[in-house]
């Protein structure tokens, strides 16, 4: 009974470690695709992948098949894909995520984030969306500028992590609007956000996919958004520009990538199976759910919203004198 | 009476054949990796993550899932009885008594008695799921940063105290711990600390492989110093059933834990592994006989045991009425049930409430199956140990070895594996307890950030941690722990005889 148990688990394992066969080479794709999550299992990055993952053999021969990596903020896991065989068997999920577009310029990185990979499509946007208590005294970002000024103290504000694009628009926030900001660093999303619904702190931000039960729930007011136009999961929220006060940014950007020198017609081929993949309606029902909005770019056009975003970064990063090693 | 319609409901959802079958595979899976120690139940679910799509329903996926997580409780017990090898972190403590009964040849009694408090407790722990559910979370809303400090703080110190004969030697182990896991990423800088440009140290050591390599192989290792006999382990069961001085003496144990258990296993962050240390600190501290404890007491082993399956049910409380997962396990039960477009969170119980009531129901179905396949069949889980050590240990390690590289997917943490397990080997020699160094590397994060974060918050003054009142309590409690160990040491008198 017992060996029969641990027989069957250790065959279960085998059978979900075990790299996928090769075969014999053919019009591609001819056998299952890996797409890589540098991050764990659960987060928003990791949803996305996998409601693509399901969706995905309606339009492909082959499937796909997601695995996480997680480590080094995203680093481990991205490295990998970077380091293997351009063959278009081995893609990124989540490029544009903060490591690629604003961790080059805090440090040092192991290669780099828009020569050693190729966009090939871009599927969703996480804004920035900035939330306070239901009993907190503002309404609005203007409100809550105009009252930090009155009684002339700081706003502790919970974010996700250090140096994160949320941390990086609320900071950037506090610096054109003149008042305190105390950003305080938890260990991830749903951390800061319980934080903040326990009322430790006056306010918050965090991507709609994290907080969209919250809102549901009534337990936060969203105050802004901080993206260049109205985020489509939250269309009722204001952008902090509407609000008067000059800051955007895009948040992170969640999209897939292949290894430098991957062939055309490879990344040509899983640019209009994507687009195939997010113009589906059952992917749409899921993504609304989970509160991220499809928001479709091919590869070209990727490519060059990775490099603006890139330098948008770079220059609030300089503006406001963040350092990190 | 709506909680008693909903019930019903949910063992309606619960008791459908496909729902009975999947609960048993749960069960069924959950035993086996609680038993083995290399695999945990985090581990378990992420690889099991992707077999959840071909479940088309979202309440047969999350009770497949809950199974293992809960019945990795009960599996956990049994190596750490019959090997002194913890196999999962919730059942170290259970080491320390449970394996000297062993030896004593009372191994059945120590399987027995953990076995029936995991049932109690487990079934006590969903009752008060079913009925406090919504009041409960509200009160862990209140722990926040200060709160977690002091909280984490009385935890480091139970465990100095709970290292046995040296609290000096407790202190030493302490500091390597918080060393340890100030490797990786600062918590609040983000900066990266003694990482020596490794990639893999970016990240910090992973726990599972500290805990694995410490507990697991430093006790192979060893073990294999006298295993040139066959049979290194203890094989003798004896008789399964507690016999009545056993049940008498664990019965108060069992109700202990099952309280400490709950409350901590709300408490995010909190859980099973730290509810079965301060069980085990609470029942040495109020036995009549302190000095049994370290030599074979049962209530060493009916508390702890008690508490983490009572912290494990309770762990679901947060994730079902706020959808906050308070650790990785339930983390990845929370993303199976985004996957299926169900956002956990106070409207589940409205408007998915065969979800709600048929997961807490298929919990009270899981529990006596888990009985059934723990107490009776203890015999037969119990086979694997009178495997000679010599085909055991290389086995384990190999299990350990795909457990920790499961966990990340990195080589790098084998060989950190390997290295822990000769740190491991090396503390036992030089009679070093690890309980304190794998306390200290859990909660330094918790100490570390809660205490930054405070300081944040408050703009620098410490006055913070007295200010709040649950915060004051707790640093009240510490302040008189401190005291009351210093005295004693002065007066070479030890409090906790061991």
């Amino acid at each position: 009974m017992k060996r029969t148990v641990t027989v069957l688990a250790a065959l279960l394992f085998v059978a979900l470690m075990l790299p996928v066969a090769s075969m014999a080479e053919d019009a591609y794709p001819a056998k299952p695709i890996t797409g890589v999550v540098p991050f764990g299992p659960g987060g928003s990055t990791d949803l996305l992948a996998r409601t693509v993952e399901k969706i995905w053999p309606k339009y492909s021969k082959q499937p796909l098949v997601i695995v996480n990596k997680p480590g080094g903020g995203g680093v481990v896991g991205t490295e990998g894909v970077v380091r293997s065989k351009p063959d278009g068997y081995t893609l990124y999920f989540g490029y544009g995520s903060g490591h690629d577009i604003v961790m080059p310029s805090l440090q040092k990185m192991p290669y780099d984030p828009q020569k050693d990979l190729i966009a090939v499509a871009r599927l969703s946007v996480h804004s920035v969306a900035i939330l306070t208590g239901t009993n907190s005294p503002f309404n609005s970002v203007k409100e809550m500028v105009a009252w930090a000024k009155k009684e002339n103290k700081p706003i502790t504000t919970a974010v996700a992590v250090k140096a994160g694009a949320v941390d990086l628009a609320l900071t950037a926030l506090g610096k054109k609007a003149g008042i305190q900001i105390v950003t305080v660093p938890f260990s991830g999303g749903a951390e800061a956000t319980t934080a903040l619904a326990g009322g430790h702190l006056m306010i918050g931000g965090g991507h709609p996919a994290e907080i969209l039960s919250h809102i549901k729930a009534g337990r936060f007011k969203v105050i802004g958004v901080a993206l260049p136009q109205r985020d489509p999961a939250l269309p009722n929220v204001p952008t902090l520009r509407e609000q008067g006060i000059d800051v955007a940014t895009w948040g992170s950007v969640k999209g897939v990538a292949a290894p430098a020198g991957t062939p055309k017609d490879v990344v040509h081929y899983l640019e209009s199976t994507l687009k195939k993949v997010t113009e589906d309606p059952d992917f749409r029902k899921a993504m609304e759910n989970m509160g991220q909005p499809v928001m479709f770019m091919g590869s070209e056009e990727y490519t060059k919203f990775i490099k603006q975003a890139t330098a948008d970064y770079a220059k609030i990063i300089k503006d406001l004198n963040i350092k990190i090693n | 009476m709506e909680i008693f319609s909903g019930l019903i409901n949910g063992f309606s959802v619960a008791l459908t054949p496909v729902n009975v079958l999947f609960a048993f595979l749960g069960a069924i899976l959950g035993t086996a990796v609680g038993v083995l120690p290399g695999l945990g139940p985090a581990a378990t679910i992420a690889l099991l993550l992707p077999a959840t799509y071909a479940i088309s329903s979202p309440v047969t996926a999350i009770i497949l899932m809950a199974g293992i997580f809960y019945g990795s409780q009960y599996g956990g017990s049994t190596t750490s009885i019959l090997l002194n090898l913890p196999g999962e972190a919730s059942s170290v403590v259970t080491c320390i008594d449970g394996y000297k009964m062993a030896q004593k040849g009372r191994a059945g009694a120590a399987l027995g008695i953990a076995a029936i408090g995991s049932f109690a407790a487990g079934t006590v722990g969903i009752v008060g799921m079913t009925l406090f559910a919504p009041k409960i979370a509200g009160f862990a809303l209140s722990f926040g940063p200060p709160e977690m400090f002091s909280l984490a703080l009385v935890g480091l110190l139970m465990a100095v105290t709970l290292s046995g004969a040296s609290i000096v030697k407790g202190l030493i182990m302490m500091a390597m711990g918080l060393l340890l896991a100030s490797v990786g990423l600062d918590p609040i800088s983000g900066k990266t600390r003694f990482s020596f440009g490794v990639i893999e140290l970016q990240s910090g050591f992973d726990f599972v492989t500290l805990a694995m390599g410490v507990f697991g192989l430093g006790e192979i290792f060893t073990g294999l110093e006298s295993a040139m006999k066959s049979e290194a382990v203890t094989t003798k069961v004896g008789q399964v059933w507690p016999t009545v001085k056993d049940w008498v003496d664990s019965r108060m144990a069992i109700l202990r834990g099952t309280l400490i258990g709950f409350v901590v296993g709300i408490i995010p962050g909190g859980g099973a592994v730290i509810s079965s240390l301060v069980s085990y600190a609470v029942e040495k501290k109020v036995s009549k006989r302190p000095e049994e404890f370290g030599q074979g007491a049962i209530e060493g082993v009916a508390g702890p045991e008690s508490a983490n399956n009572a912290a494990s049910s309770s762990s679901f409380i947060p994730l079902l009425t706020l959808g906050i997962p308070g650790n990785a396990s339930i983390a990845m039960i929370f993303a199976a049930l985004m996957i299926k477009g169900v956002t956990p969170g106070p409207f589940l119980i409205q408007e998915h409430p065969e979800i709600f009531w048929g997961v807490i129901a298929s919990m009270y179905v899981g529990n006596v199956m888990l009985l059934v396949l723990n107490l009776p069949l203890v015999g037969l889980w119990v086979q694997l140990v009178r495997i000679p050590f010599g085909i055991l240990a290389p086995v384990i390690i190999l299990f350990t070895a795909i457990g920790s590289y499961s966990i990340q997917g990195q080589v790098f943490d084998i060989y950190s594996l390997i290295g822990f397990g000769l740190f491991g080997y090396l503390l036992r020699k030089l009679k070093f307890e690890p309980g304190p160094l794998v306390l200290a590397f859990v909660l330094e994060p918790m100490i570390e950030g809660a205490m930054r974060r405070s300081l944040l918050i408050s703009g620098g003054s410490f006055s913070i941690f007295v200010t709040h009142p649950i915060s004051m309590a707790l640093i009240g409690m510490f302040a008189l722990l401190v005291l009351g160990q210093t005295v004693v040491m002065f007066r070479k008198k030890p409090l906790i005889n061991n």
